[in-house]
């Protein structure tokens, strides 16, 4: 899967999906934005605040982001990616509880304990609810429960995979 | 109702069943596909038609493969 940067090759965006309109914008595509009346009403106007203020505050938006699913765009005014994070990284979170996937925890005994700690603490928040709704326990006896334990790894790997694309967005590397 | 029945008499001797979602492999590879589609589709592409087109496609190429990929391991699974 590539993702390519459409924003320097797409002069007409679509509106209300301002890319780096948000907190921390960037010069690089805020004029691209036709008729983005959005693209410099955020927190931080791009031209004027420094850099370093803008890393941070992308800093701070990846790491929304990550803890909410969805809350990293949604600061930058990408409605649609954030909703669709949201609703994606959700549905796979409760599917993968609800199969009984395995949840893993910190206390893992091998290397791939620990992987499976790491790719499902990727769901932020969402790891909770995981733990809330998986009242049982796994069970992987079942093709069930290794679906379960693939879905809800694949959430926190995609929740990941969003926050960094949330950050770049917000450095205005990338939308 | 039978499955009702069932379900009661196995409360009743303590083995409440716990298995959750049920899902074939058809539709767990199905559900997969969307999901993943549909959160590539938006973070890759910002214009609605080259989304659905991403995701159409993308939906396509997964169930292609993944469906191949089951036919190819076929004489090995037993």
């Amino acid at each position: 899967m590539t993702f390519e940067n459409n924003s320097e090759q797409n002069g007409k965006e679509v509106a209300g999906e301002g890319s780096t309109s948000g907190v921390g914008g960037a010069t690089a595509s805020g004029s691209e934005l036709g008729g983005g009346g959005a693209a410099n009403t955020g927190v931080g106007d791009a031209t004027q605040e420094s850099p370093s203020r803008r890393e941070t505050m992308a800093l701070a938006i990846g790491v929304a982001a990550w803890l909410v699913p969805g809350l990293g765009h949604a600061l930058l005014k990408m409605w649609g990616r954030a909703a669709a994070c949201f609703l994606t990284v959700g549905v796979l979170v409760v599917l993968g509880a609800g199969m009984r996937g395995n949840i893993f925890s910190s206390g893992g005994g091998d290397a791939f304990d620990t992987l499976g700690y790491v790719a499902d603490l990727g769901a932020g928040g969402f790891y909770f609810v995981a733990r809330s709704i998986e009242k049982f326990g796994a069970d992987v006896s079942h093709a069930n429960g290794d679906y379960g334990t693939r879905f809800l790894a694949t959430a926190g790997i995609l929740n990941l995979l969003a926050a960094l694309h949330a950050f770049e967005a917000a450095r205005g590397h990338k939308a | 109702m039978r499955l009702k029945r069932r379900e009661g008499i196995r409360r009743d001797r303590g083995m409440i069943d716990t298995s959750g979602i049920r899902l074939s492999h058809f539709q767990g590879m199905l559900i997969f596909a969307v999901v993943i589609s549909v959160a590539f589709g938006f973070l890759s592409r910002r214009r609605p038609v080259d989304r659905v087109r991403y995701i159409v496609w993308s939906l396509f190429l997964f169930l292609v493969i993944g469906i191949g990929i089951g036919w190819v391991m076929y004489p090995f699974s037993r």
